[in-house]
């Protein structure tokens, strides 16, 4: 099986690449992102392609002629890059690598990386919502995962393939430059909301690259999957847990402390904005079923964040 | 029974629960004297709803704001069960304070979702504004996913004065739809009849 992985030099990309490595019926597995992979990886190929560079990406997966495509180049706002750039390099590279993959001879499965932003949080919206609720994204990063869901369906009707869109909760892990994992870990007070502290569910980074490994080597699922941690936590429960301080703040969507986390290192984007004041969880139970896993709960998420050290000084004498 | 200390040193350590749905036991639990002082209720037919597993229970209500209260605390005290209350007001504050004590959005989705996750599901007919009129509407799309799913429909009578203290809440069994079979819309259409009229039953016997 030939498989293609985008977004390979990201967190998620350089795990799943490392796993698939080991699985001998991945015969041939390549990758393309706008940065090197995080770690040394053995006999993956990987091609330093910014996605907005249509003509190198098409003529990439033409050579390829992937069997199985695993998109995981969704550029979350603030994570790796910044707003804008996030957003287009996700639109600019879901179009031209799925497009070129479409009209692939050989392609049996698409794979994508999405998430429960998609759902949004708008008043009056579902609480806990499964696959067949409406999406209604009400953040650019919900509508640009949204976007990104529409091209690989199209793509995958062009080729009349299956596609597993992975709606996954917010990935959070001690390696995951994530803007959420970001804030939470300020330190000692984390601004909270005083009037609304709502629930939000979280996904442990090896739980989502087991999730997209499971998905892209077997059966293909045609459709949607909430990939998401068990229970859920409230922001001021997860500062606790941190031993930080909570700092309510009182005032419309915590616009207030924007400016003053963004010089404080932690850039907050309006999802997490977003997640911060009307929560976010969704349904998971599909996805335990179709694609056999048991991610880890929320809670145990929060735990491990926080296990990672913000710093490691190492004394020059020890390092030699 | 967990004293003030217990929840107090939970909140501080971030080790309490809350669920998906936004329900914080440790805050029912400290405002359970306070519910305990404003009404006083009568339970009877509590053996009707099922121990565990889902279930939609179908109330009557008038003009003020108890009924939701009171319905939630009769199951939990006869039963132990937690009830979801659809009809949250989507705006902070109360709606938070109401999420946390089992309120969940009145929609149909929202009412599929709290279902599949096995859990008691509470929805009200429209009010009765008048006394001694007949008990409100309930629209089909409402109770369309507690028939699809196939989970047990109980009515539930609420009798009680809006500013007294005595309420009694009378729980009766499944109701079914008296001639359709299966779980199309005529299913519905019959089981939303039916429960309404259990209810009345009820309330007319009563007085």
């Amino acid at each position: 099986m030939r498989l293609l992985i985008t977004g390979m030099g990201g967190e998620l990309g350089t795990r799943v690449a490392q796993l698939l490595e080991n699985d001998r019926e991945v015969t041939e597995l390549a990758g393309l992102d706008v940065d090197p992979p995080r770690r040394r990886l053995r006999r993956a190929e990987f091609h330093r392609i910014n996605p907005r560079d249509r003509t190198r990406s098409v003529a990439f997966v033409r050579a390829f002629d992937p069997d199985v495509v695993v998109h995981l180049g969704i550029y979350e706002p603030n994570a790796r890059t910044g707003p804008r750039s996030a957003a287009e390099r996700t639109r600019a590279g879901s179009v031209s690598v799925l497009g070129a993959a479409a009209e692939c001879p050989s392609l049996q499965s698409i794979v994508v990386r999405s998430g429960i932003e998609v759902y949004g949080r708008r008043r009056g919206c579902a609480t806990v919502p499964a696959e067949d609720v409406p999406r209604d994204p009400t953040s650019p990063f919900g509508e640009s995962l949204a976007e990104a869901e529409d091209i690989a369906v199209s793509a995958g009707w062009a080729a009349d393939v299956p596609v597993t869109l992975l709606r996954m909760a917010p990935v959070l892990g001690p390696h995951v430059p994530s803007p959420l994992g970001r804030y939470l870990r300020m330190a000692p007070v984390v601004p909270i909301s005083a009037f609304a502290d709502p629930t939000f569910s979280l996904l442990h980074q090896e739980d989502a690259v087991a999730a997209v490994v499971a998905a892209a080597t077997s059966t293909p699922y045609d459709g949607a999957l909430n990939v998401v941690g068990s229970g859920a936590v409230t922001a001021f429960q997860a500062v606790r847990l941190g031993g930080r301080v909570p700092l309510p703040i009182l005032g419309p969507e915590l616009r207030l402390i924007r400016p003053v986390a963004e010089l404080l290192g932690s850039p907050v984007p309006p999802h997490v904005l977003e997640l911060l004041h009307r929560g976010r969880t969704a349904d998971g139970t599909l996805a335990t079923e179709v694609l056999r896993v048991a991610p880890r709960s929320t809670v145990a998420v929060v735990k491990d964040l926080y296990e990672w050290a913000t710093v490691t000084h190492i004394r020059a004498a020890e390092a030699a | 029974m967990s004293t003030l200390s217990d929840v107090i040193s939970r909140r501080l350590s971030g080790s309490y629960v809350v669920d998906e749905w936004g329900f914080d036991p440790d805050f029912v639990a400290i405002l359970d004297p306070l519910f305990d002082a404003r009404w006083s209720i009568r339970v009877e037919g509590a053996e009707h709803v099922p121990h565990e597993g889902a279930a939609v229970l179908v109330a009557n209500r008038r003009f003020g704001m108890s009924e939701p209260f009171v319905v939630a605390r009769a199951v939990w005290q006869s039963t132990g069960r937690i009830v979801r209350v659809l009809g949250v007001p989507d705006i902070a504050p109360i709606g938070p304070v109401l999420r946390r004590m089992g309120a969940v959005q009145d929609r149909p989705d929202e009412l599929a979702g709290v279902l599949r996750a096995g859990q008691l599901a509470l929805v009200f007919l429209d009010r009765q504004l008048q006394m001694g009129a007949r008990v409100g509407h309930l629209e089909r799309e409402t109770l369309a996913p507690a028939v699809e799913i196939g989970v047990p429909v109980l009515p539930v009578a609420v009798t009680g004065r809006e500013l007294g203290r005595r309420w009694r809440v009378a729980i009766g069994g499944t109701a079914s739809a008296r001639t359709a079979t299966g779980a199309g819309p005529l299913a519905i259409a019959e089981t939303v009849d039916a429960v309404r009229a259990e209810i009345q039953e009820i309330i007319d016997h009563r007085t």
